[in-house]
């Protein structure tokens, strides 16, 4: 019975193997099996994941670690849902796959190929191989011995393909059904008998025997049942990446039953039709390709002609942007950055993507672009970066160079609202949009990502197959960190939560072994969230495509994937601030009627940076954090480059390596600054000395070793790792010494180099980021009312809006209530003669340096939303918009369409105040008040017999209306008010929550937070306050530090809690809502402020109890 | 070809029989004190899964690394004679134990 030994075979070739992105179904990642196959010393191998490819360029990538020519193919249902067959790309043909893939994905949700479609996409499935596996209907006809049947299904199906062939596969299961022997045995004979090729294969779904759990677990998953033998699908654990001699020996069992002598025909069949199949990884797959667009989607007729108008373009904005000497420097960058390009051939990306930003002007929404692409002088010529480079010595080698042959990565920011009308607009460019039509000419789709198991989903997938309670999984899932899902073990130790589980129990430890080797699988396909790729004309060609849940075609590669076969890769960020910006350039043009051209302001605003170093920093972006706002206090930013420091050292890496306190001392005259070696000087200078940016490390390097700035971005990328690093430090040293500097400088450099590289940040990268924080700024410094109605109404900060609301009040804007006759979708500016209180103005002290000046927004007004009501739906608004203005209640009931609880709502907030002249009328004796609204709307909806919506003309039945009338009871009071404010809007609008606790707050001694600055650093104080933010960030030390911020009205509290104070404290921190913190006051530089917190307690109850006990905590305590 | 038969075991089959297997196959087998001799294996396969139904019976000695008990099992149908009429047996290999079980099935051949 013994194997006899064949020396004439080469290794087996799976051909049928599903790996983890047969989603829920495989249980290894692709990396995994080749790694496997080439452990067993197989030179061949297959992918034919279910329904999907997007394992390909991974499994093509191991493929050529591996030395193993890699072939691809899919597994999917043909003609009936139940049954699947797999499809197998020729060699050379694989574009015809992907084509036929895209055309069943564009057809229908199912995955299936139908006679139709493949009549109509006849061109690419007559070049694909297909196998009739152990699940297909022919293997079903032939197990219920109906030859005649299984004949005519292997004959309907022939002339579509390029062939096809019985695919037996044994999993040695019972019986004669499929994946048994038998069976195997019988689609062999009736191969043979008919004259059709057979192969063998082990319909692979599994890495080892060992893990049939894992895949009964993803079966469970995928059917959302638990787990029951009806549910699994296998029947033993065979169908595994078995080895060579395994295979060979099912060939003979396979083919003995059939009655030859040995499996050699079966195993000689297989190679061939291997052969048939094996791809290039680079010329069939693309790896390592380019694919842009050409030349003439930019309107260039050749290579030449693109290279010219990139030219052309660049000396235009040249000449637009640049003036006298400076002009010059610029010009002979150009010449460095267009040679640069020109070597690479990357015009097209250039032009492209300065085509997706001119498309973006032209339907004027904001643009700006973000990472290193702003280091690049090109980028800012075509209009695709609005920083300027060379003022603030920015890098084009840090973005691209000819060294490095990958594609740079430009990302751009929009308008959050707008995102998609840029899509719109690149797809109606881009694409061909007819996409279920054979030949379909496209260059453009959105971008898949990967979601995997990490230890969450891996839980709570476990634990519904295995039948745990799910209370009990929902408690484990919840109290696990976004951790990987092999860590889960070791985490639950650490979990005081789950204490009261017992996580020892078999089935319990079963679930963690199970859930642990979930780790790493992916489980869905999604869409990324920014990502756009681009290429020639044959994106089809490239890659197979799906639609995505929002309708896009989505490539089925991840972005990794998209630029490993040379597809341009655009990141598309939907940001809200430019949304917020562009709003509140909209309020200024309507209000004010001046036009703001915002990207062509001065970055030197004195007024500007006057408000960023007051600290009052809300809604700006970037800076607005409690922690940013700490920064800037101390900072004290007085120009661009001080704003693009600031936003390089907040950030986790300058944090941890405590790249800030040196900077700072040097910056505040504390310690002098040391420059190792004066031709360093001009690097550091900007930064006192400090190693802040990613392009002083290129220029350290740089000038120490006489190598160009390229070459010096290749050695800055390689101290990234242990071994770069210490690759870099051999080579370092000689060079420096052979350039005549000291052994003692080359040393202290070199600690730098080493300490900071891997913290550094790119300059590009935070410039790009300081021009929206200084536009923002500088709107809210000149335009306060426009800008804050733009951050109210696309909520661009972490900031709840009460706070920006609260916000405006401090700068001297009223804050309208809603108006059924003026209120607006949005947030709008209105002119105003209420006199405000007088706006926040910074205090001018002996140790806040010189005197700041403050915007001042008297006059101006910002008229509360429709769509900040609670429940109120998009269409409600647009028919009471559509009906302003009403006349009465009676009216809006009658035409606006809008809800009763909508209209009720609209009532207690006080938006028909005016409308019923409540506000005029004060004093009067009888006048009417909300109250009786409220039964005036009562009468109205009895008249419509209790009809759910007041539609329009329910009134006209010829019942007379009722009327209005004062009924005597009292209005609501202040306290009233805000309460309905705040369950209906989410806001105090009428006043701030504070003023009630006024009295208690002033007789305790309470300090208002903009009076802080006036007591000493050092001396003890209580303040009080709403929560508005309560973050735990990382810190230096690694001790959780809780940094609670409150808003009193007056401004922003920020309290830090350390370790010996949350014990006592965190958990009222999470569960409470108003506080009273007493606190060590520290001053932090000029204007920064922070409070060491040494008690808190909840304002309410504090307030209470003084008011029935006459005992104050905070004071007696 | 031959035919599977779908007769199941009617005698209580022979647990931790002891059958000789040199390459992994049985050739031999003790039953009831006899020797037999297996003259042909009729088919053989493999069965596992149900693991989660035998989470909590603690019969098996499952080491750390693999907590499942898969019932892994692999399954001989014989023909096999002492002497005189043959028989057909099911031999049963436990995957994870190692033991052997062997049953006689019906239907004397």
């Amino acid at each position: 019975m013994s194997i006899a030994k064949r020396t004439s075979f080469t290794q087996f070739t799976h051909l049928h193997v599903a790996s983890g992105y047969s989603f829920k179904y495989g249980t290894a990642t692709p990396g995994q099996i080749v790694e496997r196959a080439a452990q067993l010393g197989m030179n061949t191998l297959a992918l034919t994941d279910r329904d999907g490819m997007a394992g390909a360029i991974r499994f093509a990538q191991s493929c050529e670690t591996y030395g193993i020519a890699p072939i691809l193919g899919v597994n999917l249902s043909l003609i009936h849902k139940k049954y699947r067959v797999t499809l197998l790309a020729q060699s050379g043909a694989l574009a015809a796959l992907y084509r036929l893939l895209s055309a069943i994905n564009m057809a229908n949700d199912d995955n299936l190929l139908t006679f139709e479609l493949l009549e109509q996409f006849q061109e690419y499935s007559s070049q694909v191989l297909l196998l009739h596996g152990a699940d297909s209907q022919l293997a079903t006809a032939l197990s219920k011995r109906r030859t005649e049947e299984a004949l005519s299904i292997y004959t309907s199906t022939k002339e579509y393909f390029a062939d096809q062939a019985l695919e037996c596969v044994s999993h040695q299961v019972r019986g004669d059904g499929p994946f048994s022997t038998p069976l195997a045995a019988r689609m062999l004979g009736f191969a043979r008998d008919h004259g059709l090729p057979a192969i063998l294969s082990n319909a692979v779904r599994m890495l080892n025997r060992s893990d049939g759990p894992v895949a009964d677990v993803l079966d469970a998953t995928r059917n959302l049942v638990p787990l029951h033998h009806r549910h699994t699908e296998r029947h033993n654990s065979e169908g595994y990446f078995k080895d060579s001699e395994q295979m060979y020996f099912l060939a003979d069992e396979i083919s003995r039953a059939a009655g030859e002598r040995n499996g050699r025909s079966l195993l000689r069949t297989t190679q061939e039709w291997a052969e048939r199949a094996i791809l290039s990884p680079r010329r069939d797959i693309g790896i390592g390709e380019i694919h842009l667009p050409e030349p003439i989607v930019v309107g260039a007729s050749n290579r030449e002609d693109l290279v010219r108008q990139l030219r052309q373009r660049c000396e235009a904005g040249l000449h637009q942007r640049y003036f006298g000497a400076v002009s010059v420097a610029a010009a002979e960058r150009l010449e460095d950055e267009l040679a640069t390009v020109r070597t690479l051939g990357y015009e097209s990306y250039f032009l492209t993507v300065a085509d997706i930003t001119d498309m973006a002007r032209s339907r004027k929404i904001r643009v700006a672009a973000r990472g290193s692409g702003a280091g690049s002088l090109i980028c800012h010529l075509l209009g695709i970066s609005g920083v300027e480079p060379m003022a603030y010595g920015l890098l084009m080698e840090r973005f691209c160079s000819t060294l490095r042959h990958e594609l740079p990565d430009i990302d751009i920011d929009v308008e959050s609202a707008r995102r998609l009308e840029i899509y719109d607009a690149v797809f109606e460019r881009y694409a061909d949009p007819d996409w279920s039509k054979p030949g379909n000419q496209s260059r453009v789709a959105t971008v898949a990502m990967v979601e995997t198991y990490r230890a969450r989903h891996a839980i709570r997938d476990v634990g519904a197959a295995l039948g745990i309670p799910p209370m009990e999984i929902d408690l484990i899932a919840k109290a696990l960190p976004h951790i990987r899902a092999r860590n889960i073990a070791q985490a639950l130790v650490n979990l005081p939560e789950l204490k009261s589980l017992n996580m020892t129990t078999p089935l319990m430890k079963m679930a963690i072994e199970l859930a642990s080797r979930l780790d790493g699988l992916p489980r869905h396909l999604s869409m990324h969230p920014c990502a756009i790729a681009l290429s020639d004309l044959g994106l089809l060609d490239h890659a197979p495509l799906q639609r995505n849940a929002s309708g896009y075609p989505m490539v089925q590669f991840d972005k990794d994937d998209v630029e490993a076969i040379g597809l341009l890769k655009l990141d598309v960020l939907g940001v809200r601030m430019q949304s917020a910006i562009s709003y509140a350039l909209q309020e200024i043009e309507r209000v004010d009627d001046v036009v703001v051209d915002i990207d062509a302001v001065a970055l030197n605003d004195i007024k500007t940076f006057d408000l960023i170093k007051s600290t009052r920093t809300l809604g700006i972006f970037q800076v607005e954090s409690p922690g940013q706002r700490e920064l800037v206090g101390k900072l004290a930013p007085e120009n661009f480059d001080d704003l693009i420091i600031d936003i390089s050292l907040f950030r986790p890496g300058p944090v941890k390596s405590d790249m800030i306190t040196p900077f700072l001392n040097a910056r505040q005259g504390l310690r002098r600054r040391t420059i190792i070696h004066e031709n360093l000087e001009p690097v550091l200078a900007e930064t006192e000395g400090v190693v802040v940016f990613h392009e002083q490390v290129i220029r350290i390097i740089s000038i120490m070793t006489g190598i160009s700035l390229a070459e010096a971005d290749e050695k800055r990328r390689d101290l990234g790792t242990i071994d770069g690093q210490q690759g870099v430090c051999d080579w370092f040293f000689p060079t420096a010494l052979a350039q005549g500097y000291s052994f003692e400088v080359a040393a202290e450099v070199w600690e730098v180099l080493r300490a900071f590289a891997s913290f550094g940040f790119c300059k590009a990268h935070a410039a790009a980021f300081a021009l929206p924080t200084y536009q923002s700024a500088w709107l809210k410094t000149h335009h306060t009312a426009a800008f804050i109605a733009g951050a109210l109404t696309h909520d661009p900060g972490m900031y709840p809006r009460r706070l920006i609301v609260d916000e405006a009040r401090q700068w001297g804007i009223v804050i309208a209530p809603l108006d059924v006759n003026k209120s607006d979708r949005s947030y709008r500016v209105e002119r105003t003669n209420i006199t405000p209180r007088a706006p926040y103005s910074a205090p001018d002290l002996l140790s806040t340096g010189p005197a700041l000046s403050l915007p001042d927004a008297r006059g101006y007004a910002i008229r509360m939303a429709f769509s900040e009501l609670h429940g109120i739906s998009d269409q409600e608004i647009d028919s009471i918009l559509f009906g302003q203005p009403y006349q009465d209640l009676a009216d809006f009931v009658r035409r606006s369409g809008a809800s009763r609880p909508t209209a009720e709502s609209l009532i207690v907030v006080g938006a028909f105040d005016e409308l019923h002249n409540m506000n005029s009328k004060k004093g009067e004796v009888k006048s009417i008040n909300r109250r009786d609204l409220l039964l005036h709307l009562q009468d109205l909806e009895r008249l419509l017999g209790g009809k759910k919506s007041l539609g329009s003309g329910q009134l006209t039945l010829g019942l007379e209306p009722p009327t209005l009338e004062v009924s005597g009871l009292a209005d609501f009071t202040p306290s009233e008010r805000v309460r309905h404010e705040v369950d209906v809007m989410g806001m105090d609008i009428s006043h701030h929550m504070m003023e009630f606790y006024g009295e208690f707050l002033n007789e305790i001694g309470a300090i208002k937070s903009s009076d802080l600055i006036h007591h000493r650093s050092g001396s003890s104080v209580l303040v009080a306050g709403v929560k508005v933010a309560l973050q735990t960030p990382p810190v230096r030390s690694g001790r959780r530090v809780m940094f609670l911020t409150l808003d009193d009205g007056y401004g922003c509290n920020d309290a830090t809690f350390f370790e010996d104070m949350q014990d006592s404290s965190a958990d009222l921190l999470y569960r409470s809502w108003l506080f009273l913190v007493r606190g060590v006051i520290r001053r932090t530089g000029p204007r920064g402020i922070s409070l060491r917190a040494t008690g808190a307690w909840e304002l309410s109850s504090s307030y209470e109890k003084w008011r029935n006990l006459g005992v104050c905590e905070p004071l007696s305590g | 070809m031959f035919e599977l038969t779908s007769n199941q075991p009617t005698e209580p089959a022979d647990k931790g029989a002891r059958v000789l297997a040199p390459e992994g196959e049985p050739v031999e087998f003790l039953y009831k004190g006899r020797r037999f001799h297996i003259h042909a294996i009729v088919s053989r396969w493999r069965e596992s899964g149900g693991w989660w139904n035998r989470i909590d019976d603690g019969n098996r000695h499952l080491t750390e690394a693999n907590i499942f008990d898969d019932g892994a099992r692999a399954i001989w149908r014989v023909e096999a004679a002492p002497e005189g009429a043959m028989t057909t047996f099911e031999i049963e290999r436990d995957e994870i134990t190692g033991t052997w079980l062997i049953r006689p099935t019906s239907r004397p051949l």
